[in-house]
């Protein structure tokens, strides 16, 4: 066999290498393989040529050679598996190299994302409420407003017969229930008497209208007697500690009522708007069976049928209001007066039907069980998880189309090497996917940690639901898209690049390349200066609202609940506690200008005229004692006080200004007469009547919410035994309360001692603002470090880029203060846009807010140009870091390589 | 070049894992041009295995770890030979066994006696 010489060989090898047989594991095995063939052509007495050009045939040419060579590297592995893994590599190895930005990176999105599934998860918590209920979607509440001679009632209660003749007469009503709220009862087995708030009467119907499982006891037939109650299952717990069967047992309520214990049911869920320790049996109350339609105590449900419309059921109300309520008003307003008269008058007794499931987010009427959360707040937390978020994905965007000088080599260098865009594009996904996972990982620990003091914030339980595959799967999906959303951009960007411009050099670099990247950290500081704002403005509305002149004086003031069950020694224990150096004043009375304390309305006319629609002025009625006024640090303007000295006082009043203005008494109020209806009629076959003296007018007080405005109150010498106030003077607390609490050990053995303080209660209106204030707050500070984060890897960079220049600079005498005033200024102006674009946005959002509150704060100017200014300092000082570094390194260091 | 009878590309296309498992385990070492050599002698002429198809085939297997490889200098040339592993064998076994079913089955789906 003819052997062929080095230069046939070497003549192969450059054909074949010229005809694109460049991958060497075939290569030298392809050589062989053609030389033997060769050999074998040529041993049939072809010329070297001829048998080469005859083998190359065999093999296709060209284009077979190729097609061999394309299919043996893809037989050897999967092509797709190698390019996933060398993308991964790359990604892997950029991220290291790059550890600065890759931990800017990661740590701002993590605090974002951690942020936003914080929020999501309250949202979704938010979201969640009444939903337990099998029928949560068929339940309605009937809500009632009334509007009487300028008294303004929007409430949650509808009258005892109205929701029992609902039901019998629509049949679309396929059950209903009502509820009357008692509050506090004091509860006791035999000795002992433990305090229980949140009891309630209730039709026995409430177990079919609510999903509420009874743990013992029949729910058909547990509330139907009269003295039967069902307790929650932690009062069972609290009451028969010993794992006693509680069925059957007997109850002694507030020291006199004997109830039989007839159910267990299990405690009603946190996501509910009501939350029950005891439900007494409706039977048992005699207001429930009254015909009584305008007097509403009763918070009505109804459960309509499949199918059944609740806005054609409500069409229905007016009609049979007008059956029931005409002849009581006639009997009250004189007999000329009908339904049609009245409401023509400007009066209104409407009645709403409110689905279930939109009390916990809409509803803020007065008589609510609890205070509900409000809808604005869903948006408003959507909207903070939105930004924060956006933020975060922004840095993101930022770092790596700015990094881009860094790589526009590598993307250079890998277009020439036939890299298609696609590619390119592929790689950086890649790397954001990766950054995303790690920062979800992150993440997803940070908001473990940071639950307890979100829950503690926000007065929630909320957990993080680590067993729910949905909740994993969203959360990976969604780790998923924002490394696809983060990365698009920059992907894009990227891979535009055109070779030859990035490896000649000549691409435009810097900060002052990215118009979309100035714009983007434009977005960001808009979005944290207006969160600025926003924390500044609630606070602001905060302690205006804890300083605001409230017409009485909150501070050194203790409150004991249910004084009642001291009984006839209430008084004697007042004196004896008035004998204590330290507390200076004492009153009994439940009425208290603090919400959730008692209260009662009435109406009044002037003396001497009839009552008409037009002269009566709807009253609240506090009954107080002669020391109510100096106790709570109230003013009287005119007049006097209640007073012992006069016998006459049971028949006098002393009224706020807005009643006085109500009756047209501002000028000279004392003296004047008016006169309410006294129950009953009189031999002339007019209702009895009973008048009062004005003896004083007090100065308005806020006794509500500031949210709402001041209306007419009036005070009388009564006797209401729920609360005793103590004003003291004396700076330990502690002291005050053990001097009170061993008094009433002593006279009142067995009861339990509630205090409150009237601040504190004071405060408690206003909690969901001072949460609101605290969370956005915190929000609003990570939106800032998550955006000054970004800032500060941005200018770190544009030093870094312009390094040169720098030293350049300094060699020719640039002072280091310069340098930093050059560096920041790029980024001052973006601020500066920044903080123009976001004040009318701000504006706009504040104002919104304010607009619920009656009584305001005034945000001034300074408001916003303290937000402006706070921004730019932080943006300054992150950058004036880098800058400084960068001015004040040795221009040699950065002039020494080229 | 005279082909007697070449059977289609076709029907070989499944078979040929099978044929280059089996032909290096009767023949130890061999390289790949000595494999198609060898397989047009066994054949008679009538398989021939194109290069095309051949080497992807070898690099696959070696990929698997059924095939292993050697390379010797043979001054500019260098000569990669093929043996197979311990795998390989038990899988050409298997494979053989298999391709003896397939013409069982093959051959009473079609009607036709095999000699």
């Amino acid at each position: 066999m003819p052997q062929l010489t080095t230069e046939h060989i070497n003549y192969i090898i450059k054909d074949l290498h010229y005809r694109g047989l460049v991958y060497e594991p075939l290569q030298n095995e392809l050589v062989d393989h053609i030389c033997s063939s060769v050999e074998t052509e040529m041993e049939q007495g072809k010329k070297f040529i001829e048998a080469y050009q005859e083998v190359l045939k065999s093999f296709g040419h060209t284009k077979g050679l190729r097609e061999t060579q394309r299919q043996t590297i893809h037989s050897e592995n999967s092509i797709f598996k190698a390019m996933l893994k060398n993308y991964l590599t790359i990604a892997l190895r950029n991220l290291r190299k790059q550890s600065f930005y890759s931990v800017i990176n990661i740590t701002g999105l993590a605090v974002g994302i951690a942020s936003c599934l914080v929020i999501v998860l309250y949202i979704f918590n938010e979201l969640s409420y009444d939903k337990h209920n099998a029928n949560a979607g068929r339940i309605y509440r009937i809500d009632s407003e009334i509007l009487f001679n300028g008294n303004h009632l929007q409430m949650v209660t509808a009258s005892a017969p109205m929701g029992p003749a609902i039901k019998e007469t629509y049949p679309e009503v396929e059950q209903m229930t009502r509820i009357r709220e008692e509050g506090t009862m004091l509860i006791k087995r035999s000795i002992d008497n433990i305090r229980e708030t949140n009891v309630v009467y209730a039709d026995s119907t409430v177990f079919s209208v609510f999903t509420i499982p009874l743990i013992s006891g029949n729910p058909k037939t547990a509330l139907v007697e009269p003295n039967t109650l069902v307790l929650s299952e932690s009062t069972a717990n609290k009451l028969f500690p010993n794992n006693e069967d509680p069925i059957g047992q007997s109850l002694i309520l507030d020291n006199k009522h004997n109830y039989k214990i007839t159910g267990v049911y299990k405690d009603i869920p946190r996501e509910s708007h009501f939350h029950f320790s005891m439900m007494l049996s409706m039977e048992s109350l005699k207001d429930s069976k009254n015909d009584e339609w305008l007097s509403h105590n009763f918070v009505t449900y109804l459960l309509l049928r499949d199918g059944a419309s609740a806005q054609e059921l409500e069409g229905k109300f007016p009609k049979l209001i007008d059956i029931h309520v005409t002849p009581m008003l006639k009997q009250m307003l004189g007999p000329e007066v009908d339904m049609d008269a009245f409401l023509q008058a400007g009066n209104k007794l409407d009645y709403t039907l409110r689905p279930l499931l939109d009390i916990h987010l809409y509803s803020d009427l007065s008589g609510e069980f609890e205070p509900n959360s409000d809808i604005t707040y869903v948006y408003l937390f959507g909207a903070v998880a939105l930004f924060i978020l956006l933020i975060a994905c922004i840095n993101f965007m930022n770092l790596s189309t700015a990094r881009s000088a860094n790589r526009a080599k590598e993307v250079g260098m890998r277009k020439v090497m036939g890299s298609l865009r696609l590619h390119l594009v592929n790689q950086f996904l890649m790397e954001s996917i990766l950054l995303s996972l790690f920062s979800f990982v992150i993440a997803l620990l940070l908001a473990y940690l940071a639950m307890p003091f979100f829950n503690d914030l926000a007065g929630k339980q909320i957990s993080i639901p680590w067993t729910n595959p949905v909740f994993i799967l969203i959360v990976f999906a969604v780790s998923i898209l924002i490394g696809i959303f983060a990365g698009t951009y920059p992907a894009f960007f990227l891979s535009a690049f055109r070779p030859i411009n990035v490896l000649k050099g000549n691409m435009a670099l810097g900060m002052k390349s990215g118009l979309i990247r100035s714009g983007l950290v434009v977005f960001q500081f808009s979005i944290s200066i207006i969160l600025i704002i926003g924390t500044f403005t609630v606070q602001q509305q905060l302690s205006y609202i804890q300083q605001k002149k409230i017409g009485f004086n909150k501070d050194q003031v203790i409150v004991i609940q249910d004084a009642y069950a001291m009984g006839d020694q209430l008084q004697s224990f007042k004196d004896e506690v008035l004998k204590n150096a330290a507390i200076t004043n004492g009153s009994i009375s439940g009425f208290l200008p603090v919400a959730g304390t008692s209260r009662n309305d009435n109406v009044y006319w002037p003396e001497g005229t009839d009552p008409s629609q037009n002269n009566m002025v709807s009253l609240q009625v506090w009954s107080v004692d002669q020391d109510y006024v100096s106790t709570l640090g109230m003013e009287i303007m005119e007049g006097r006080n209640f007073s012992l000295d006069f016998p006459s006082d049971s028949g006098a009043v002393i009224m706020n200004e807005a009643a006085l203005k109500m009756f047209n008494f501002t000028e000279d109020p004392v003296g004047k007469k008016i006169a309410t209806f006294g129950g009953g009629m009189g031999a002339d076959g007019k209702p009895n009547t009973v008048s009062f003296e004005v003896i004083g007018s007090l100065k308005d007080f806020h006794f509500e919410s500031l949210k709402q405005s001041i209306t007419p109150v009036a005070l009388f010498l009564r006797r209401s035994t729920s609360r005793i106030s103590f004003r003291f003077e004396a700076n330990n607390t502690q002291d005050v309360i053990n001097t009170i609490q061993s008094t009433w050990a002593q006279m009142a053995p067995g009861q339990p001692f509630q205090y409150t303080f009237l601040d504190q209660a004071f405060g408690e209106m206003y909690d969901s603002e001072q949460r609101l204030g605290k969370i956005f707050a915190v929000f609003a500070g990570l939106a800032i470090l998550i955006a000054s984060l970004g800032l500060f890897a941005l200018t770190s960079f544009t030093a870094e880029q312009r390094n040169k220049e720098i030293g350049i600079r300094k060699v020719l005498g640039a002072s280091v203060s310069s340098i930093v005033v050059l560096l920041s200024k790029e980024f001052g102006k973006l601020i500066i846009v920044a903080f123009i674009l976001s004040v009318p946005i701000a504006w706009y959002a504040v104002n919104w807010w304010l607009e619920s509150y009656m009584y305001k704060v005034e945000v001034g100017v300074i408001v916003y140009l303290l937000a402006g200014l706070a921004s730019f300092l932080i943006a300054w000082l992150t950058m004036g870091f880098q800058s400084m570094k960068a001015a004040s390194s040795n221009p040699i260091d950065a002039l020494r390589s080229e | 070049m005279y082909r007697p009878l070449m059977h289609s590309p076709e029907l070989l296309k499944g078979t040929l894992q099978t044929i280059l498992l089996k032909v290096l385990k009767d023949n130890g070492k061999m390289y790949g041009y000595e494999i198609t050599q060898k397989v047009k002698e066994l054949s008679l002429g009538r398989i021939l295995l194109t290069e095309g198809a051949l080497y992807p085939a070898l690099h696959k297997l070696e990929a698997e770890g059924l095939l292993q490889t050697e390379t010797v200098l043979m001054g500019k040339r260098v000569r990669k030979y093929y043996t197979i592993t311990v795998t390989g064998k038990s899988l050409v076994k298997e494979r053989v066994t298999e391709f003896r079913e397939f013409i069982r089955t093959m051959s009473a789906v079609l009607q036709v006696q095999i000699a």
